[in-house]
């Protein structure tokens, strides 16, 4: 009954009812876009970071990653490689080398870094080919191909074709030094490394830097980034080696992870808005109703209703609005989700974040989407309700009968 | 301490209530020892303002006195928590009201329900019962209509079925042919009186109507919150 009396009264001011309504759908469709685009945008960031450029696991020689040298490796990185695949979920590996030094094309000359890496491997990780923008990818094993950063070349007025030299230093404590021809121009997204950084194959690059068939870095994708901190852990196990280290890309990439967190913080903000915009709007329509109706609640006391039915009652009235705003703020705010999803908006301009560019930003349709603004919306409307709730509860049947 | 017999329903000691009105504190009852036999059909009578009405609130526990002891069916009013009282009232008293107060967002079944409701009869036992009280109170055929649907009189059939469907031993009842014209209300007084006698349900009336001071076998009389006049015209 209870029930009942609680379902008729939602319509007996249709009107007030529509309005809190309103608020906790608008409170909630807007919560739900907030999310659902929060988790895209970031999704799309950490898929075109991860995939592009670190991978979503590492393994380096323990204590690399913390304090990168030519001298930190890992030795017999094929055997290592196999052990990688067979875990499941892992997609693709690729080794990498990686060196500092002096590149000259002509008379220009500026510090690069040298990665060394395996094509095929490297294509098939981290759609190495795809970031070639002119020319070719580097030639299989020994080719004394290189392919340079878009802005190294800018800045080294190199063009295809052009010989370049590196200067550097050996494992061996030897002065190295080679030439190569630049075949290709690359464009990896991340200006910054762009204006640093020339591949060579791997062999080339272990051989200038004489590592002897070693490599400092194998990367590796998973299938699902989800599954990123069980494979780490499969990985950790498999190996059992403690002079190596395996860290996910949240570790590799420490700052942008921290960076992307605290943004994420700001959620929370939002959130809180939406809160108050609920609460406002249900303690204002919800206390309005209470005083409307003292005189029905001083009667439901009278002939025997407890203080605590009175209590749930009102609780009762709230929960309802509320789960059927959550039904209609759920249809509209997937329905936002979903068109999101699929035409995203593209800003007039586009931006980096954490060295990868972005102009289109996409929503996601997800669960998290619907269950925090469901919880936002509930239990922003049972707190506020309480009140009114209490003091529904608390009347003096004798004094509320009196009132009109 | 007055100590209630096994016949009183409604033994009241030293109750005094005092408003506080604009600051200023109004004596409403003033020290009113009185005790109700079981099934008397008692009428409160007095000018307005002489504490008819606050008195029928305290013997029935929806107001607190501020001072005295109210015993109902042998129990102390004031020892009761929130819903000991809420529970007490819907076992032991019905009420009628001036202005009806019937839940406007349910049927006439089910205002007459309510109570039974809570008290969780049986679902097939409501339905009865309801139906029993609905012909007693000759709305048969009135049970899916809504309270705005009926007139004074019929609503006011209504609040006594609810008041009477649960067999309380007690019907307290604040001037309930007010709002009726007296047709309405000599029909809706035979009936209660009637009820009165066949089952022995104690009525207590505050009244302001000659009809009701006719039929009531007990008068008694309020004036400035103090029983003026206690008068039993024959015993029932």
């Amino acid at each position: 009954m209870v029930l009942k009396i609680a379902f008729r009264n939602i319509f007996r001011q249709k009107r007030r009812t529509i309005l809190t309504a309103l608020a906790m759908i608008v409170g909630f469709t807007l919560s739900s876009v907030f999310i659902g685009w929060s988790d895209g945008a970031y999704g799309d960031i950490i898929a075109m970071f991860t995939r592009n450029r670190i991978g979503h696991i590492q393994v380096h020689s323990d204590g690399y990653l913390d304090k990168p040298s030519l001298y930190k490796t890992i030795s017999d990185y094929s055997a290592v490689g196999e052990v990688i695949q067979t875990i499941p979920g892992v997609e693709a590996w690729t080794p990498r080398v990686f060196g500092a030094g002096l590149g000259s094309v002509g008379e220009k000359s500026t510090t690069v870094q040298i990665i060394g890496v395996d094509v095929a491997r490297e294509t098939e990780t981290t759609q190495f080919d795809k970031k070639v923008i002119e020319g070719r990818i580097l030639g299989d094993t020994f080719s004394h191909d290189i392919v340079i950063g878009k802005g190294l070349a800018k800045t080294l007025s190199a063009t295809l074709g052009s010989e370049m030299v590196l200067f550097s230093q050996g494992a061996d404590g030897s002065i190295a030094n080679d030439v190569y021809t630049i075949v290709g121009i690359l464009e990896s997204g991340d200006d910054a490394s762009d204006r640093v950084t020339c591949y060579l194959n791997l062999e080339d690059a272990q051989e200038l830097l004489v590592l002897e068939g070693r490599i400092h870095e194998i990367v590796l994708t998973v299938s699902k980034i989800s599954q990123v901190p069980k494979i780490t852990k499969a990985i950790e196990n498999r190996l059992n080696d403690s002079t190596l280290h395996v860290a996910p890309w949240q570790e590799v990439a420490k700052s942008f992870y921290r960076a992307m967190q605290a943004d994420k913080q700001g959620d929370a903000i939002g959130r809180i808005v939406i809160m108050l915009i609920v609460a406002i709007g249900v303690l204002n329509t919800v206390l309005m109703s209470v005083l409307e109706r003292t005189r029905e609640y001083g009667v439901l006391k009278a002939v025997g209703t407890k203080p605590t039915q009175i209590f749930r009652l009102v609780l009762c009235e709230v929960a309802i609005i509320s789960v059927g705003s959550i039904c209609v703020g759920a249809l509209l705010g997937v329905l936002a989700n979903y068109l999101l999803s699929i035409y995203g908006i593209t800003l007039p301009e586009e931006f980096t974040y954490g060295g990868v560019k972005f102009q289109t930003m996409y929503a996601e349709v997800n669960a998290r989407s619907l269950i925090i603004p469901a919880i936002t919306v509930l239990f922003s409307a049972m707190v506020v309700g309480l009140f009114p709730a209490i003091k529904a509860a608390r009347i003096m049947p004798a004094k509320a009968m009196r009132t009109h | 301490m007055k100590q209630a017999k096994k016949n009183d329903v409604i033994v009241t000691q030293g109750v005094t209530k005092v408003y506080a009105a604009d600051g200023i504190p109004v004596n409403a009852l003033a020290e009113i020892d009185l005790t109700i036999r079981s099934g008397e059909f008692t009428a409160l009578m007095g000018p307005s303002g002489s504490g008819k009405t606050t008195f029928l609130n305290i013997i029935s526990g929806l107001d607190a006195p501020t001072k005295g002891k109210v015993w109902l069916s042998g129990r102390v009013l004031s020892d009761m928590s929130g819903n000991e009282l809420s529970d007490f009232r819907r076992d032991n008293i019905g009420f009628i009201f001036q202005a009806y107060n019937l839940i406007p967002v349910l049927t006439v079944e089910e205002n007459v329900e309510y109570i039974m409701l809570l008290q969780r009869v049986p679902k097939a036992e409501r339905h009865e019962r309801v139906t029993a009280m609905l012909e007693a109170v000759g709305l048969q055929g009135f049970a899916d209509r809504n309270p705005t649907q009926l007139s004074g009189g019929q609503q006011q059939r209504v609040a006594i079925a609810r008041a009477m469907v649960s067999e309380p031993a007690i019907i307290l009842a604040d001037e309930p042919t007010a709002n009726l014209d007296s047709k309405t209300g000599a029909e809706l007084l035979a009936m209660m009186n009637s009820l009165n006698l066949e089952t022995g349900v104690t009525f207590v009336f505050s009244t302001h109507d000659p009809m009701v001071m006719e039929s009531a076998r007990r008068l008694i009389t309020l004036r400035d919150g103090q029983i003026d006049t206690d008068e039993t015209k024959y015993s029932g």
